[in-house]
């Protein structure tokens, strides 16, 4: 990595964790509350591609375990990451690389704007909600012992809230590509 | 301090930012002066090493820019036109004591020489103070205690009183005029490089005035129509 | 801006180094994994919780801290009580309470410093192979506390501007500008770090 990715790395993660000062929303009949932090996934891959959002998201777990308040509410500690949601904070890493591999495929200067939109929703759907439920759920299901299909269903009441992060992060990661692109640099 | 520039110049993709020229740079003071977009900061910053020469070579003191980019580095510390970009932790202190151990000291060695640093200017307080809480005045005066810190031979300043009220101006310009260091100064303030040994003043990527402030200051009057 | 969680003490989790916790969190939650029987996940509960409610902290901040975590395991609890067999919540809801104590004690006796210093000597293998350098994580920690608070202040301009222009501001949107005037400062900063030879040796 160059200093210019490390500081991408470190600003990225900045951003996320800002992110996390915003509101959640705690839905009662799920364990799992809405962030605008957990958009940051989408946005991290997006917008800095995949090693890059990747190493932020790690900056980011590095900061919970190290034991600063740097979750949404201020929260964060080991507790976090080994309590049952854990799972989502380890996912957000993947999630994070698998968005930016996704979009850095995808999405091209030079392309129609619709087809960039596309592409950015698409990744953000993939990485931001798919891998990042993939690890959460799994995580879940082996810390308390709920079964899959449960928890699965349990789930799907985020899949709304997390449609609409997907159109926020893209209509956001395809400003940052017009204003100030990053994405093609990779790292 | 020796610097030598041969057939340099420094093209950006198409965009030539400063033609082909050759110098050699001895003064202790050295303004430098011209309208934005002149070549000014490309100028200095090849000094440091942060641009490389497209065709010739720079040296300092003997180390050629490219070749020994660190040992340079070393030689020559560089004050950012924002010091807020180049105060990289969040307190002051901190940021000093960090600088130091990247060049190799013992913490507590570190630690000795960050407080000399800051009592070299008048600035011990600001010590324990978050970086980002500054104002211009006391930001621009920590950068240049950091970089000092390092032990540089020569200092180089991108517009250090830009955006200064009038007494952060002055305290800021008697740490230039007080440093021992030799110092290239860019700045837009004439007043500051009015008593520096040399001014070179830039026009589209050319050095079209070289040799005493007054005269200098006359011919970038000149250029610039008024 | 943000202050850790570590609390001031001297209690003997204290003086353990931080790899030797890490390594009893990741033990000490194996093995209740291992067994199902109800007494002796209560005894973990027991003897965890003991020691988080012992640390050097006033009990409101301890119940304070651990609210969220404990929130999901309660609403966690009480759906595995329809969907497995009482039992089965209850041995699971134990264990889960057991290694949050643990963890969130390790977290409060813990200094950043010396995490910092674990993961410098954690990492050396991957050094050795080129694939990070230590230096740069420390590098990169610093630069998050020291830039975070220059993000709430992008906001607040960027909130600002739009009063100016009479514009209403929505938060969501400003998401994009936000990150731009963000990571527009990245090669400034990243030459100043070059300069200062930071990343040199």
């Amino acid at each position: 990595m160059t200093t210019k990715d490390i500081v991408l790395v470190a600003l990225f993660a900045a951003i996320i964790v800002a992110l996390g000062f915003l509101p959640p929303i705690t839905l009662a009949f799920i364990p799992v509350p809405i962030t605008a932090q957990s958009m940051g996934v989408m946005l991290a891959g997006t917008i800095i591609g995949a090693k890059r959002g990747a190493a932020s998201y790690v900056l980011v777990v590095l900061m919970v375990a190290i034991g600063l308040p740097v979750l949404a509410g201020g929260a964060g500690g080991l507790q976090k990451i080994m309590g049952p949601t854990g799972g989502y904070i380890i996912g957000w890493i993947f999630g994070a690389f698998v968005t930016g591999l996704i979009a850095e495929r995808l999405v091209h200067d030079g392309q129609p704007e619709v087809r960039q939109y596309i592409g950015f929703f698409l990744a953000s759907i993939a990485g931001g909600i798919i891998v990042v439920y993939a690890f959460g759920i799994a995580w879940l299901c082996f810390s308390t012992g709920t079964p899959f299909m449960k928890a699965l269903i349990g789930n799907l009441a985020f899949v709304p809230g997390d449609l609409i992060k997907a159109v926020i992060a893209t209509l956001a990661a395809r400003a940052v590509l017009a204003g100030y692109p990053m994405l093609p640099s990779r790292a | 301090m020796d610097i030598r520039f041969s057939d340099c110049s420094v093209k950006f993709k198409t965009h030539v930012a400063l033609h082909p020229f050759s110098l050699v740079l001895t003064e202790r003071r050295i303004g430098i002066i011209g309208l934005n977009g002149s070549g000014k900061t490309t100028f200095a910053k090849l000094i440091d090493g942060l641009v490389k020469p497209t065709s010739g070579t720079v040296t300092v003191n003997g180390l050629d820019t490219v070749k020994d980019a660190k040992a340079v580095l070393s030689v020559a510390g560089f004050i950012f036109q924002n010091p807020a970009q180049q105060l990289i932790m969040p307190q002051v202190m901190e940021d000093i004591v960090f600088g130091l151990k990247a060049h190799g000291l013992a913490p507590a060695e570190a630690e000795t020489r960050a407080k000399a640093a800051l009592s070299r200017f008048g600035i011990e307080a600001l010590g324990p103070r978050r970086v980002h809480e500054l104002s211009g005045g006391e930001l621009q005066l920590a950068a240049i205690a950091s970089v000092s810190a390092t032990g540089p031979d020569i200092l180089i300043f991108d517009e250090p009183v830009n955006q200064l009220d009038l007494k952060n101006r002055r305290r800021v310009v008697d740490a230039i005029h007080g440093l021992p260091e030799n110092a290239i100064v860019i700045s837009h303030d004439l007043p500051l490089i009015e008593d520096f040994d040399r001014v070179l003043v830039f026009h589209e990527g050319r050095i079209v005035f070289d040799g005493l402030p007054a005269a200098a200051i006359a011919h970038y009057r000149e250029i610039a129509g008024c | 801006m943000l202050t850790s969680l570590y609390v001031e003490g001297d209690t003997f989790l204290h003086r353990q180094r931080p790899g030797a916790k890490l390594a009893l969190i990741l033990v000490f939650g194996l093995a209740l994994y291992f067994t199902e029987l109800l007494a002796v996940q209560a005894a973990a509960v027991a003897v965890t919780g003991a020691i988080y409610f012992a640390l050097p902290m006033p009990f409101r901040e301890a119940v304070q801290r651990l609210k969220p975590v404990l929130f999901t395991i309660a609403v966690l609890a009480i759906f595995n009580g329809f969907v497995l067999s009482w039992q089965e919540a209850l041995v699971s809801t134990l264990r889960l309470l057991a290694v949050v104590f643990l963890a969130a004690a390790v977290t409060a006796t813990t200094r950043i410093a010396d995490f910092m210093e674990t993961i410098t000597w954690a990492l050396r293998p991957a050094e050795r192979l080129g694939i990070v350098r230590a230096a740069d994580v420390g590098l990169a920690l610093g630069l998050v506390l020291r830039f975070l608070p220059d993000i709430f202040g992008h906001y607040e301009a960027l909130k600002q501007a739009h009063a100016a222009r009479g514009i209403a501001f929505r938060p969501l949107r400003a998401i994009g500008p936000l990150i731009i005037l963000t990571l527009k400062d990245a090669d400034a900063i990243a030459d100043a770090i070059d300069a200062r030879g930071i990343r040199g040796r």
